[in-house]
């Protein structure tokens, strides 16, 4: 038999991303092995673990679920799989797994909500394809792994921008090649995530929420073109990711926006309490810094924006920037059974050298943001990224079916200053801008390729000025999206 | 019982001295002072400093079609305010060395006014060889009596550099609605031309209010929830084609008795203004507000850079009856078919020669000036500003299409008068 590595989105970002740190946090010291049948001898000797505790009858991985690399794969030759994904294989020379993300969703805002009408049209836009990605993934030699990604819908322009021929955040999703032959130090080349922040590393099919959170979605990097080494230790009891790039990512990006330029990163996660006690087993915390240079070539402002989780209205413009960008964020991710919670701060500065009205310095551009998420998986199943269902849909079962709260806040000032604060891009003392956003979700999990969320989206903008709805008031959204993973 | 008594006596007589006071109070009501009146001062010739980062400028010139705002300081005589925000504005003069300015005062800091302003337009006239077109025509707006915005003459200073002649221009906006008709609630919208938008003449384009809003009709106020299904009722009745005196009934709701709009397309064309309501390239350049739970419209005038241009000889029923029906405006073809109406056009055709032709009261022991209002206007704004026009490092136009732009607002001050009152008589017989 020859042994072949399985791997799909989730599990690259096993590599680079949550899906070991998912994996680990559910208190797994050896990889994870989502395929692999828990034995009833193991859950024999737990005595921490409840009685009614509901396991999967199937074993077959859902698309989006991590996967052993070193799994052994039977057979030889060249042969068409359909385990997780669509795969064409040859021994364990080369492998392509096809692969698809479609997430569909339903939106209802306030009345005349700018960011929910169809861009092209103007006309309201209730529902909307909203990511379509599909998708090539595989290896060659055993210990090159690759994947590309392309986003086929994905979109936020305006009517005018599409006309002006602006293109939105980069289609191309990850385009990289991933180099194996050192387990502790493997080395990843092309256009993938920074390694910054636990909310974006997290794979869109595995998010307990529909959006992101504000942090994520606005101070972290997300993706860029750059190469980046990364390892673990004490199996997954230590990982590190530290690369550097070409810029600081899509989300520093946007039509009016250049971002920054050259960009180094480094993430740390770890298990440090799993030794003291089994309900630390599933602790896991981690950090990360990623320090860019900005420069102020771009005619705009340079800086980062703050915009509604929901509709994408502005609430902070950006502030001209120039000199460094430096990020920082602390994480920790804990699940026990049915129940995880997540929370994460991040804190972000950006130098403004020169870009006083008389060219003088001024006080750092500062941002933070910070959430406090849990989760339930009411229908008993442990929780794991995604949730596995017990009894599927139609298969007799209802599914598993997942109840959810988030609570954050992202808001914008200056490190500093004196004079009376405004919104001027070029002020001394920035007017603080923020927004609380308090998410409350159901996920029903019908079986391993669909997935229905519901959230329900309360967001108040701070600054009364820069508030979409009149009068400063607080206004709520309601969601629904149906995924689909192959 | 002696106390009770005496301030009984003491209320009566306050009472019988003070009411007479209270009354005159309620008769003679203090005038409201505009804190913005010395700035529209324009018996003077203003200066206007802006402090702004050089490359800010710079890149506001190059990229001077986006409408990307800017942050400055202003200096107005004694009053400095920091943070503001300028913007390139205009449409077709918006220039890359001399841009036209939208200043704001309250876009960074909530509230910041400047002598009771949110904001203000820096005109830089670059259509206008003369730099008078537009303040002399608000004027006339103004002594019609309909609502123009105030304008005066200032030298702008950038970065303490002189950067040219411009024309301070009244916004309109929330205060402007205030000072004029007492509310501010109301739709406000202007009107939205493209270099390459097609005419509109206000024919019916159909019931969806999408249609005419946001554009060609730009909401200013309310911009989220303007109330656009009675543009597009409006737009309905003015094109319903029934008979002029169903249709005074019909439109009534939106225009009232119709003498507002009436003076105010008569206004434009005694003063030759081509790029109007009733202008060569459809309609254009003017706003219109909807008054707060009502559906009544008012004009108010804007842009008249291409006032004056085709001389005083200008044809009072230009693009009313000398051009295809398909060019002509629906709302003035069907108003001015009721007889009542066109005769009030007339007379304020009328009005506006008189008032350009009033002479100044004769003052004893001084030569009688025998210009008109017009004429005297024309001298005292061009002694204004015209060193400062002489010196300006970034207009597009030489001292002499100055000097000689001047001259053809004079010879249309002298003949305009004569020449309307000619056409209005010739009408009349008609």
């Amino acid at each position: 038999m020859l042994a072949v590595v399985v791997f799909s989105t989730a599990s690259l970002h096993t590599t680079a991303t949550p899906a070991f740190q998912e994996a680990a946090a559910q208190g797994t010291e050896k990889k994870p092995k989502a395929t692999k049948k828990p034995k009833d001898d193991q859950k024999a000797k737990d005595p921490q673990k409840p009685k009614k505790k509901k396991k999967a009858k199937s074993d077959q991985p859902s698309p989006d679920e991590p996967i052993d690399p070193d799994a052994v794969e039977p057979g030889g030759g060249v042969r068409f799989v359909w385990k997780q994904h669509p795969s064409l294989r040859f021994g364990s020379v080369f492998r392509v797994d096809f692969e698809a993300k479609l997430q569909e969703d339903g939106r209802w805002s306030y009345p005349n909500a700018t960011g929910l009408k169809d861009p092209i049209t103007g006309k309201e836009q209730t529902f909307q394809l909203h990511r379509n990605r599909f998708g090539v993934q595989g290896h060659v030699f055993k210990r090159i792994e690759y994947e590309v990604e392309h986003e086929f819908t994905e979109q936020e322009l305006t009517e005018k921008d599409i006309a002006a021929g602006i293109t939105p955040k980069s289609q191309w999703k990850d385009v990289d090649v991933n180099v194996t032959y050192v387990k502790n130090a493997q080395i990843r080349i092309g256009k993938f995530k920074i390694p910054f922040g636990l909310d974006e590393l997290t794979g869109v099919t595995h998010n307990d929420f529909i959006y992101r959170s504000l942090g994520a979605n606005y101070l972290a990097p997300a993706r860029d073109i750059g190469a980046m080494v990364h390892g673990r230790f004490f199996k997954h009891g230590l990982n590190y990711w530290a690369g550097a790039f070409r810029h600081d990512g899509d989300n520093a990006r946007s039509k009016k926006i250049q971002g920054g330029n050259e960009t180094v990163a480094a993430r740390v996660t770890g298990m440090p309490f799993r030794k003291l006690s089994p309900a630390f087993a599933g602790l896991e915390v981690g950090t990360a810094l990623a320090i860019s240079s900005l420069s102020d070539d771009s005619f705009r402002p340079n800086g980062l924006r703050g915009r509604t989780l929901v509709t994408q209205d502005t609430f902070y413009t950006p502030v001209y920037v120039n000199g460094r960008r430096h990020r920082w964020e602390g994480d920790v991710d804990w699940m026990r059974g049915p129940v995880s919670v997540r929370a994460e701060y991040t804190w972000l500065t950006d130098d403004r050298l020169g870009q006083g009205i008389s060219e003088n310095d001024l006080p750092d551009a500062r941002a933070r943001a910070w959430y406090v998420a849990g989760t339930w998986v009411v229908t008993g199943e442990d929780k794991t990224r995604p949730v596995k269902a017990a009894d599927e849909f139609l298969r007799g079962g209802i599914g598993a079916v997942e109840v959810a709260a988030r609570y954050e806040r992202m808001w914008f000032d200056s490190a500093g200053g004196t004079s009376t604060p405004t919104r001027a891009n070029r002020a001394e003392t920035i007017l603080t801008a923020g927004e609380k956003v308090v998410t409350l979700g159901v996920n029903w999990t019908l079986n391993r390729f669909v997935k229905l969320q519901l959230n329900g989206i309360r967001e108040q903008v701070e600054d009364p000025g820069r508030n979409p709805v009149p009068n400063g008031a607080a206004f709520w959204s309601r969601i629904i999206r149906l995924q689909f993973v192959l | 019982m002696l106390r009770f008594r005496l301030r009984a006596l003491i209320t009566v007589v306050t009472l019988v001295v003070g009411l007479p006071f209270v009354g005159a109070a309620q008769t003679t009501p203090t005038p409201v002072v505009d804190p913005a009146d010395p700035f529209f001062d324009d018996s003077v010739l203003h200066d206007v400093y802006l402090t702004i980062n050089p490359k800010d400028w710079q890149t506001l010139q190059i990229h001077y079609m986006e409408n990307d705002y800017y942050t400055c300081n202003i200096q107005v005589g004694s009053i400095k305010l920091q943070d503001i925000a300028i913007r390139s504005r205009g449409t077709g003069s918006r220039n890359p060395t001399k841009p036209g300015l939208r200043v704001d005062f309250d876009r960074n800091v909530t509230g910041q006014k400047f002598l009771g302003l949110k904001s203000f337009i820096l005109r830089n006239n670059t259509q206008d060889a003369s730099s008078m077109h537009e303040r002399i025509s608000m004027q006339l707006f103004r002594r019609i009596g309909l609502p123009a915005p105030r304008e005066a003459h200032t030298r702008l200073w950038v970065n303490n550099g002189y950067a040219g002649m411009y024309l301070i221009v009244e916004s309109v906006d929330k205060t402007f609605l205030q000072k004029h008709f007492n509310e501010d609630n109301g739709d406000l919208y202007k009107y939205d031309y493209n270099a390459d938008d097609k005419p509109y003449y206000l024919e019916d384009r159909g019931r969806d209010p999408a249609l005419y809003v946001p554009h060609p009709f730009k909401p200013e106020t309310n911009e989220s929830h303007p109330r656009s299904d009675i543009i597009a009722d409006w737009i309905r009745v003015i094109n319903e084609g029934r008979g002029p005196e169903v249709f005074r009934q019909l439109i009534e709701p939106y225009l009232g008795d119709l003498s507002m709009f009436v003076k105010h397309i008569a206004v434009e064309a005694f003063l030759g203004d081509q790029d109007g309501f009733n202008g060569n390239y459809g309609t254009n350049n003017f706003y219109l507000y909807r008054f707060d739970n009502k559906s009544l419209l008012q004009f108010i005038a804007w842009d008249k850079s291409e006032a004056f241009k085709d001389g005083p000889e200008f044809p009072i029923y230009h693009n009313i009856n000398d051009i295809g029906v398909q060019y002509r405006n629906r709302l003035t073809t069907a108003v001015l078919s009721i007889p009542a109406m066109n005769n009030l056009y007339l007379d304020t055709l009328l009005d506006c020669a008189k008032s350009i032709t009033e002479m100044l009261a004769a003052t004893p022991g001084t030569p009688a000036d025998t210009r008109g209002w017009m004429e005297r206007e024309i001298e005292k704004e061009y002694m204004q500003i015209k060193d400062g026009v002489y010196s300006d490092p970034d207009t597009p136009f030489k001292p002499e299409q100055f000097e000689a732009e001047v001259n053809s607002l004079r010879n249309f001050a002298k003949k305009r008068a004569d020449f309307v009152r000619t056409q209005v008589t010739a009408a009349r017989q008609q």
